[in-house]
């Protein structure tokens, strides 16, 4: 996710106004995925519940296609899950610049979302959580209200596919998959690995076996790296 | 009642992984390598994600013009454009494409 300016402020009006942007950005991702869970049979309440209690478009969409397309309980939550995963090491990054106790600390990462957290970055490791906590204050509502119109409006696929809004969901995911590439090392390798990999699985398994074994691809990050010092820290983060 | 059951399992997991570092690791990072595959799993499951969407089960659901929309939004990726307006770029002309073939 790019940075809203050269010499961003922190704090939670700049917060609120980097959120404004991101909402405008999730409310399409979020008109797309209430209509897409109606068109496939999801229940209105259903949809709308699970875009306020998950709020994440990555984990919700991998639950919706995998249970959807047959996929069992588990299979599906292991694919939501493991999507869900990167924020484990967000959650990391950010640890030291929350409050303390412990469970101030829990409840103020629950506004840890992509585009709040890399907005929330200071740079030296440090982040600004007032700033992370206002942009997810605004994407929050944004969230629900667009899984509310998908819901209400619920476009027939004809005319999703005649808007290009079938393109919302893949265009989500390739552009932060490119922002990916500023921060993970070895971006690139893993991606091309878990798309070759994906392509050929998708021919013979379901679409939520295909994602769920696209995370082996995340290994490859290991090859070659015993060899030169398996100790040293790791390049992250270099935005 | 799977329906429900996954997702409330899914919000309880979800907060479990954003809670998981700031509560119970504090300061203290994870051991190097673990950390690089962990943050290592993004795009691998975005790229996989990408992959089923555009190809779909038995790459069954393959459209050329998705794939055009997509390369429009790589290069406004390149040239730096927001988040939103590569996004909107791509629609747009997947949407055109469309209309004139």
């Amino acid at each position: 996710m790019s940075r809203p300016g050269s010499e961003p402020a922190f704090g939670w009006r700049p917060g609120l106004r980097v959120g404004v942007g991101l909402g405008l950005a999730v409310f399409p991702v979020a008109v797309s995925f209430g209509a897409l869970a109606t068109t496939l049979g999801w229940p209105p309440l259903a949809t709308i519940v699970c875009s306020a209690v998950v709020f994440s478009a990555g984990g919700q969409l991998a639950l919706l296609t995998t249970l959807t397309g047959g996929s069992g309980l588990f299979l599906a939550l292991g694919a939501a899950t493991l999507i869900n995963l990167r924020f484990l090491p967000m959650g990391v990054a950010v640890a030291g610049s929350m409050q303390r106790p412990a469970w101030k600390r829990a409840l103020g990462a629950q506004t840890i979302l992509d585009g709040s957290w890399a907005a929330a970055y200071q740079g030296g490791g440090r982040y600004d959580r007032l700033t992370m906590f206002g942009a997810s204050a605004v994407q929050w509502p944004v969230w629900i209200l667009g899984t509310v119109v998908g819901v209400v409006a619920a476009p027939a696929p004809e005319l999703v596919e005649s808007l290009g809004l079938d393109l919302v969901f893949p265009g989500f995911f390739l552009v932060l998959l490119l922002d990916s590439f500023r921060s993970t090392p070895r971006a690139p390798l893993i991606a091309g690995t878990a798309i070759a990999l994906t392509a050929g699985l998708v021919l013979v398994a379901p679409s939520g076996v295909a994602v769920l074994l696209s995370s082996l691809a995340a290994f490859v990050v290991l090859i070659g790296r015993d060899r030169r010092d398996p100790n040293r820290p790791d390049e992250e983060t270099t935005e | 009642m799977t329906l429900w059951v996954a997702i409330a399992a899914l919000a309880v997991i979800n907060f479990m992984i954003k809670a998981a570092g700031p509560a119970l690791l504090g300061d203290r990072p994870l051991p190097p390598l673990v950390s690089l595959v962990v943050h290592s799993l993004a795009p691998a499951l975005l790229a996989g994600l990408l992959i089923v969407q555009v190809l779909g089960e038995g790459w069954g659901e393959f459209d050329w013009t998705l794939v055009a929309g997509l390369g429009v939004i790589g290069v406004l990726w390149l040239l730096k454009r927001s988040q939103i307006l590569c996004i909107l770029g791509g629609v747009v002309v997947t949407v055109i494409i469309r209309a004139l073939v």
